[in-house]
């Protein structure tokens, strides 16, 4: 009877949608993370302050921050990032290319995958050494570091996603005429697509520690200089800063790569909370 | 309209197999056809022959006087998993054929609009295949073939993977359909009242090897969900006939295999 009229407004009640902001802010989930947060600050300020030497706490590396965020830390981030959005940049690109080369001919296949497989095992930290010796201590030498680590887990999973688009969706297109190049853009791009942002996710990781390792160990530059010439002073605080800094920006850009995948990919509806 | 003529498919999987043997049917414009019969009959396999899917051993299929050997223009198919894009809303997947033959945007999408209408779903036009029960699905699946205007329409089981309520829906809603618009078509099913149900024709077909075996002639009046057509002496007779030539081809297919 009025079941038609009735659904609608039962629905726009009920959805988060219709609560007021403050309502979903204040939930009982996020109460309990900040307890939790609250509990863990405060431990840590007494255990930290209990040992000076060693180990710091929350209103010392507050204290820090005051001192070096600016004149320090951003600069030396702004160098670290810069180095590995390059790299990111450059591998992107190169990888989608050599995955879906790999997955549509046979032949670039059978030459280079043995050698993807290889290259993706090795410890990229093990180059550095060499690569110090062919490209000095410079950008280069980061933004390769970068390249080296995010371009295989690209190519891999690209390769991966190209490989095994779901025949059945090929032989449709084939049914409506399409091309080859209308095959690749209408139904093998788009469903490999998740599977490039899956490389993407591994490379990224991959790419933050590799500029980082590269700052610490050869190039002294960036953040990986602030965390290893603070280590050296047993300035605990400020090394925390440092660490502190490159998690939240790392966040940052994990955030950024999920959305751009949401955008991208809005028929796989992933809610991850 | 459709004439196919001699054709035969084997597959070499160590040892040749003959899945297709001396198939032939010829069709008139506007006809309904159903092929039955028990997996691995070669029923799929004509029908992916026909489509241009899949190449045969030997044999010609000739549309309206000229020999097809591929996918072209004047067939459609629909599938028994819908094979629907699923990185495409329900209107750009009904605007698909129409979109890689060229046609522009707003011309597709006037097109899609009204084939979207046609099989009753203009309210979830910009909704993604995931958020559309199977029934939904599978009239997408079909708005998409007829929106290149096929002069035949090939379906391979196309109600197979739904449940019996919203695939008796779908018979009603595609006999209506077909007749309105004079369809040529040619429908592949394991099940003998669908077939009766939509059919002009119903062609069964045995196995080891895939061939046709006998033909029946439906002469009940269409539509055939305006009446109680199961209540029709010749229903129970072209029933039973078809049941018994199954029966003989399932114990068969049982025995060799």
């Amino acid at each position: 009877m009025g079941a038609a009229t009735a659904a609608p407004v039962a629905d726009a009640s009920s959805t988060p949608r219709g609560r007021s902001l403050a309502d979903r802010i204040w939930t009982r989930r996020n109460g309990l993370r900040v307890l939790s947060l609250v509990t863990v600050f405060l431990v840590w300020e007494i255990w930290g302050r209990a040992n000076p030497f060693f180990a710091s706490y929350p209103t010392a590396i507050l204290g820090a921050s005051g001192r070096i965020l600016l004149p320090e830390v951003l600069p030396a981030l702004t160098t670290t990032v810069w180095a590995l959005l390059v790299g990111m940049a450059i591998s992107i690109p190169i990888g989608v290319m050599f995955g879906f080369a790999m997955a549509r001919f046979r032949l670039i296949e059978i030459a280079l995958l043995p050698y993807m497989n290889a290259i993706y095992a090795t410890p990229r930290i093990a180059l550095i050494p060499v690569l110090v010796l062919w490209l000095g201590i410079g950008f280069e030498l980061r933004v390769t570091i970068v390249a080296l680590g995010a371009v295989f887990p690209i190519i891999i999973n690209s390769y991966a996603g190209a490989k095994h688009v779901d025949e059945e969706l090929l032989d449709t297109g084939r049914a409506f005429m399409a091309s080859e190049r209308q095959l690749l853009r209408t139904i093998v791009l788009p469903a490999t697509t998740p599977f490039v942002f899956a490389g993407l996710r591994i490379g990224l990781g991959r790419g933050i520690s590799g500029v980082i390792v590269a700052e610490m160990t050869a190039a002294l530059t960036g953040i990986g200089r602030i965390l290893i010439s603070h280590a050296k002073y047993l300035q605990i605080a400020e090394l925390f800063v440092g660490i502190m800094v490159l998690g939240l920006f790392s966040l940052v850009l994990f955030d950024l790569l999920n959305r751009s995948q949401r955008r991208l990919t809005p028929w796989a509806a992933t809610d991850g909370t | 309209m459709l004439e196919i003529a001699h054709l035969n498919k084997s597959f070499s999987l160590g040892g040749t197999k003959r899945v297709l043997d001396d198939f032939d049917l010829s069709m008139r414009p506007g006809e309904f056809v159903s092929l039955i019969g028990p997996s691995g009959c070669g029923k799929t396999t004509a029908l992916r022959i026909v489509a241009g899917l899949l190449e045969q051993t030997s044999g010609t299929v000739t549309i309206d006087g000229s020999v097809s050997t591929g996918p072209s223009r004047d067939k459609a198919i629909v599938f028994q998993h819908f094979n629907l894009l699923p990185w495409r809303t329900a209107i750009d997947n009904v605007a698909y054929g129409l979109e890689l033959q060229g046609m522009p945007k707003a011309k597709r999408m006037q097109v899609a609009t009204e084939y979207l209408d046609l099989v009753g779903l203009t309210e979830s036009a910009q909704k993604y295949p995931s958020q559309l029960s199977g029934g939904m699905r599978q009239r997408i699946g079909i708005a998409r073939a007829l929106a290149i205007d096929p002069k035949l329409l090939l379906m391979d089981e196309p109600f197979g993977a739904l449940d019996a309520l919203t695939r008796e829906h779908l018979q009603g809603q595609l006999a209506r359909i077909c007749q309105e618009r004079n369809l040529t078509t040619l429908f592949v099913t394991h099940s003998i009242d669908e077939a009766i149900y939509l059919s002009d024709r119903v062609v069964v077909m045995g196995v080891q090897p895939g061939r046709i075996i006998a033909e029946f002639h439906i002469t009940m009046r269409k539509p055939r969900g305006d009446y109680n057509f199961r209540a029709e002496p010749e229903y129970a007779q072209v029933r039973e006939d078809i049941w018994r030539l199954l029966e003989q081809q399932i114990v068969r297919a049982e025995r060799v295999a």
